[in-house]
């Protein structure tokens, strides 16, 4: 046996040995394509050459996120992100001039159904029906100006391909991939839009919004779910609400609170833009000097100040739902920056990176009462302290109780006994694969370049965090643990049947 | 002077050189000529067993994967065992191969962050590797032995029927996945295998026979195309695939087509009730073509103008005008060997689902009634022919590719057939396809919601409108949800416990210590006709040794269950590792311990239809039958290991008694379903005495 074990060891110390090669190589050679520069005004560029085909992926990344919502405004900088879809004062619109006057007279229109609206009891109905029916009316006018859908469409008809854009607590990211002579439509394109965005269509943009809060939270109970965890378990600092928002924040949102969010947080200095593929660095340079060199310098906002205070005892919190059980138990941890990042990553990989992880094994394989039981490092974001996330999703025939039971036992075990040496191995050489494996996608690279370098201040690191995942001792991994899986840090969202069936279509429940 | 002249206007020209003026329009922006691609070659090759080979070297990164292409598809499951083809897919890898059981290749692969997976889906199978370019021939190794000599274990079978079994359960749990599901369903009919359900019945019914018997029908070396791309060299490459699946020759008949799609939907609104979702997902539309019809460009044209994107018919009036969707969109989905499906999916608030479905069956009555305009169709047009590169923008592109048009027996060039025919669509040949394929009044549309919330009733769409029974169906006699159906164990031990009593009784199989047996085996003339002469010898718990005497001498081979030997006329060795698996099995597999399974906590029995499965912890299973009259057991079978023919069968006869025990004297061997050898027992004696240094002496 202990011979067995010791060829395993030194078959995995030789990969190792040889994926390290390859990272310090790697970096070398990342760095001769790699070209660096920051505009005046402080917007950061990075372009990686590769030029395998005759295309470029663009990568926009801004450093602000659902966290920066204002209070009762929750889902502006979703909405915002909605917005930079709909256009300029030169693309998609008929007459730009008659379009401003109009969209003033939407706000006219609206502040006066809300005052209105705002007397709550004194607010007398049929003139609240008028003020209503002429913000309906003012939007209908303003619609009559609109090319829908013109600055995507331009994209989409000069070949651009993956056009989306993501709102996250802790960012905002615009992307997508052109053909190589169409670098320049980007460069217009993308500082159009930052430069003279024009908010046309919000009020019905918030409907399509809503719609996607009923698709993604409300009729999903893992969205529900995920939704009650974070509320439940942070309270101070605001990963407390999903990117999303509230319902009734979003119904209420006005074209004012997007713009005050976009004239504060997206100024060049808080944004970090990525080009990788076939192109000319210098000529790049020379199109971000003209297109983004107009966006005015302006200061940086400030980060978020609230803390999460320690948590002084378990919390649970359920949703009832007809649907399968699934259980979320989040620990607190400390953010992406502090030294034990490391150790939460290479502790998800113990616990459950593939088939031979510990969770995998113990609950999935042996005594199969999960269908899944898997582990996040970090949730719901990383640039503040946040949680350490597991999901329990039980087999059939077998309860949440039972796997929420066996998780404990596995998490007491872990921190007790001694950690494989073999398997802590294993995870480091699958992280640094991992990262090689992620290197011949431009828009992969184009994404993890400018978030490294907005997270950690560095692309390097996306290189270098390697060199800290190898520092990770089982010493580092017991320490942390014991810790941080404790009962008192730690919050529970499940999911449970109504005990009466209220509906037979609903499938079998147990 | 001159000098400050030249310094002052430094500055200046620089600005003039190199500072570029922004466009103020967009479209004075000019395009310089997009630089050819560089369609990368791929290597061909067809191995002497028939496997055909496609490599792409492509050096960028030092990794290397590949693909293995199965003609095979859960389209082919049969009727009562719906789901055995996936099982077989997976179990393919997670069930380990003959000489090594799964858990031993997951930890060997994920040590050196490879992976070998498998997986068969409607109409394909596939076996893909990925590994570092310096582990190459170790992953290739494993690769090999899943696609050529898979274990099987029946630990993982189990394991794969529990999560499938948990997955029926949670079928009905996501409102979208239940619109695409029963959308599909309808418009395929659910009487045959493209529309047709997996259900608990079927998972119960499929036994690691079926798996052994649907792997053995399509694996086989002229039924797979590999494709491997990365950081080697061809030739390597190539000579290397060669020698390893050298030893891989079994053959089959040629696997049949897969079957013609043939259904009529009935037309209409089809509800499925989730009264805890406040919005309705839904999907809408009918068949789709096949990829190579000729009006394929101009209908996927078409789709693309209803509802392909942002700019899309669809997405303007549901999403942006009417603010109904947050995701809507229309696709014509055609088949590369079967009709595919032209739909059109989203979802609404519960309010709105009426307005929605109308506002969209307006839009497609439009696109029929009146041609696109020239706007639209440029605009479709220029889209398709600028994102164009994109299908050549990694060479992997190009191999995937290939190898989807040589497995469906398209022209390597289609894509460039297919583009031009898309560049060529007019309005005319838009406005005619639609007319003669789109039929609204046709449509199948699956809603799933609330219908307590639907502000108007589905009614008013004038279709007829009907409920979709979600309940999942349970097992016949099933009881209950009992975990790890101890049902099967307990008429699996019944059985044994039968068996036992019929062949002397536990007291007297428990009381063997040590069994000797000779006796002849006579192969026949398609398998070499030799004639063996062959001594068995047992001694509890694990020592087995075996003599054979064949025309060109003796072989001699023994193992204490851990560690063992063989001794040839070429002198003597120790036992690798795969031959110590053998005899492993073939201690676990005697009467004495086999017939007592029942009251080993380390081997799990499982019962179906009269057979009796029995496994260990290790890895060893096998398949036993009775006599339902005597009990006497009537065969045995089990994946022989490193048999590339799959699975042994051994059935029983002329049972005597040695030493009040009853053993049997004859056995016919089946192998692959063929008959293969007769074994004739001369004698048997149980308890004469064996000791471990007579049982483990070398000759």
């Amino acid at each position: 046996m202990n011979i067995r074990s010791g060829t395993k060891w030194a078959r995995a110390v030789a990969a190792l040995a040889c994926a390290a090669g390859l990272q310090a190589q790697d970096l070398k050679q990342f760095e001769k394509r790699v070209t660096e520069f920051t505009l005046a005004n402080g917007l950061h560029f990075i372009v990686l050459e590769r030029h395998e085909a005759p295309v470029v992926s663009f990568h926009t990344y801004v450093n602000a996120g659902s966290v920066d919502d204002p209070k009762g405004k929750s889902g502006i900088a979703h909405m915002f992100e909605h917005m930079a879809f709909k256009g300029t004062d030169l693309i998609g619109t008929t007459d730009a001039v008659a379009e401003k006057k109009a969209l003033a007279a939407v706000e006219t229109a609206y502040d006066a159904m809300e005052a209105e609206k705002n007397k709550g009891p004194r607010a007398d109905k049929a003139t609240l029906a008028k003020l209503d029916a002429a913000l309906d009316a003012a939007i209908e006018k303003a619609g009559t100006y609109v090319v829908p859908n013109r600055y995507p469409q331009i994209i989409d008809e000069n070949g651009g391909v993956g056009m989306n854009a993501g709102t996250g607590e802790d960012s905002t990211t615009y992307f997508y991939n052109f053909p190589a002579n169409r670098v320049e439509l980007w460069f217009y394109l993308e500082s159009a839009r930052f430069l003279h965005p024009v908010l046309r269509e919000f009020y019905k943009e918030r409907s399509v919004v809503r719609e996607e809060r009923r698709m993604r939270t409300e009729s999903d109970p893992q969205g529900k779910l995920v939704e009650l965890l974070s509320a439940t378990a942070m309270i101070a600092h605001p990963y407390h609400v999903s990117p999303v928002g509230w319902a009734s924040d979003i119904e209420n949102l006005r074209t004012d609170d997007a713009r005050q969010f976009f004239e504060k947080y997206y100024v060049p200095g808080n944004m970090t833009i990525s080009v990788v593929g076939d192109v000319d660095p210098a000529k790049i340079k020379a199109l971000a000097e003209a297109y983004f060199g107009r966006l005015a310098k302006k200061p940086v906002p400030g980060p978020i100040v609230s803390v999460e205070p320690p948590q002084e005892g378990e919390r649970r919190a359920k949703i009832e739902s007809p649907t399968q059980p699934i259980e979320f138990i989040a620990y607190h941890r400390p953010n992406q920056n502090d030294k034990d990042d490391p150790v939460f990553d290479v502790i998800a990989g113990l616990l459950s990176g593939g088939r031979t992880s510990l969770l995998y094994k113990d609950m999935v394989r042996d005594k199969r009462i999960a269908l899944a039981a898997q582990a996040d490092a970090t949730f719901p974001g990383g640039k503040y302290p946040g949680l350490f996330l597991f999901v329990l999703v039980p087999a059939q025939g077998h309860t949440l109780e039972e796997n929420e039971k066996e998780l404990d036992a596995m998490l007491a075990k872990f921190v007790s006994e001694p950690i494989d040496e073999a398997a802590l191995a294993r995870v480091k050489t699958k992280t640094r694969a991992g990262l090689i494996r992620q290197l011949d996608s431009n828009e992969g690279l184009a994404q993890l370049l400018a978030s490294y370098h907005m997270n950690y201040g560095n692309w390097r690191v996306l290189f270098t965090g390697l060199e800290d995942i190898d520092k990770v001792t089982a010493a580092d991994v017991q320490r942390v643990a014991k810790q941080y899986f404790t009962a008192k840090n730690r919050t529970i969202a499940s999911t449970y049947q109504p005990t009466e069936k209220a509906d037979s279509k609903q499938g079998e429940s147990k | 002077m001159r000098k400050l002249v030249l310094l002052a206007f430094l500055p200046l020209l620089a600005f003039g050189q190199g500072k570029l003026a922004p466009a103020t329009t967009w479209n004075a922006i000019k395009f310089p000529k997009l630089r050819d691609v560089q369609i990368p070659k791929v290597e061909e090759a067809t191995l002497p067993n028939g496997m055909k080979v496609y490599l792409l070297e492509n050096h960028e990164l030092p990794t290397v994967r590949g693909t293995a292409l199965v003609r095979t598809g859960n389209l082919f499951d049969p009727k009562d065992k719906i789901g055995l083809a996936t099982i077989t897919g997976s179990t393919l890898r997670s069930g380990g191969t003959t000489d090594r059981p799964g858990d031993q290749l997951d930890e060997q692969l994920e040590n050196i962050a490879a992976s070998v997976e498998s997986a068969i889906g409607e109409s394909n199978g596939s076996v893909r590797f990925n590994t570092l370019k310096e582990r190459t021939d170790e992953v290739l190794q494993v690769f090999h032995d899943v696609i050529t000599k898979p274990g099987f274990r029946q630990d993982r079978i189990d394991l794969l029927k529990t999560q499938m079994r948990s997955g029926i359960s949670r079928r009905n749990d996501d409102a979208h996945g239940i619109s695409q599901r029963e959308f599909t369903d309808i418009v395929y009919g659910r009487d045959n295998p493209y529309g047709w359900r997996m259900e608990y019945e079927n998972i119960d019914n499929i036994s690691r026979d079926d798996i052994v018997g649907f792997y053995k029908r399509y694996f086989f070396p002229a039924n797979v195309i590999l494709a491997v791309q990365g950081d080697f060299n061809s030739a390597e490459m190539k000579a290397n695939l060669e020698k390893l699946f050298a030893d891989w020759k079994v053959t089959q008949p040629p696997v049949p087509a897969f079957p013609k799609v043939n259904n009529t939907p009935k037309p209409g609104i089809y509800v499925a009730t989730r009264e805890d979702v406040n919005q309705t997902s839904f999907a809408l539309g009918q068949f789709g073509g096949m990829l190579n019809d000729k009006d394929a460009p101009a209908l996927e044209v078409m789709a693309d103008i209803l509802g392909g994107g942002f700019s899309s018919r669809l997405f303007q009036k549901v999403r942006t005008k009417l603010g109904y969707a947050y995701d809507v969109s229309a696709n014509w989905g055609a088949g590369y060997d079967h009709q595919g499906l032209f739909e059109i999916s989203g979802s609404t608030k519960s309010e709105s689902t009426a307005d929605a479905l109308k506002a969209i069956d307006q839009e497609v009555l439009r696109i029929r009634e009146q041609p696109v305009t020239p706007e639209e169709l440029e605009s479709a047009r220029q889209k398709v022919e600028n994102s164009f590169v994109f299908n050549f923008d990694t060479p992997s592109k190009t191999l995937g590719r290939l190898l989807t048009y040589r497995y469906f027996g398209y022209p390597d060039d289609f894509i460039f057939s297919y583009q031009k025919a898309v560049a060529g669509v007019t309005r005319e040949d838009i406005q005619r396809v639609a007319q003669k394929y789109l039929d609204p009044a046709k449509f199948v549309i699956v809603a799933t919601g609330n219908p307590k919330e639907f502000g108007k009733p589905l009614a008013s769409l004038d279709r007829p409108v009907s409920d979709l029974d979600l309940t999942i169906p349970q097992p016949k006699a099933k009881k209950a949800a009992a975990p790890a159906d101890a049902g099967s164990a307990a008429r699996g031990k019944a059985l044994l416990a039968k068996a036992a009593a019929a062949v002397g009784g536990t007291a007297k199989l428990a009381a063997v210590k040590d069994f000797t047996q000779s006796g002849t085996i006579q192969l026949d003339q398609a398998a070499g006709g030799l004639k063996v002469t062959q001594n068995e010898q047992w001694l509890a718990p694990s020592h087995f040794r075996q003599e054979n005497v064949l025309p060109f001498g003796k072989v001699a081979t023994y193992s204490d269950g851990k560690t063992g030997w063989s001794v040839t006329p070429q002198g003597s060795t120790a036992l690798p590792p795969a031959q110590l698996n053998q005899i492993a099995f073939e201690s676990f597999k005697i009467w004495f311990t086999l017939l007592a399974s029942g009251e080993n906590p380390d081997r799990t029995i499982t019962e179906a239809g009269g057979k009796v499965e029995i496994s260990d912890k290790a890895g060893h299973s096998l398949t036993l039958t009775f006599d339902a009259a005597t009990g006497f057991p009537a065969s045995l079978s089990y994946a022989a290991p490193g048999n590339p023919n799959g699975s042994v069968e051994e059935v029983y006869a002329d049972w005597q008694d040695a030493g009040g025990v009853k053993l049997p004297r004859k056995v016919t061997m089946n192998q692959g379903g063929k008959h293969f050898a007769d074994v004739v027992v001369t004698s048997a004696a149980v308890n004469t005495g064996l000791t471990v240094e007579q049982i483990s002496k070398k000759p």
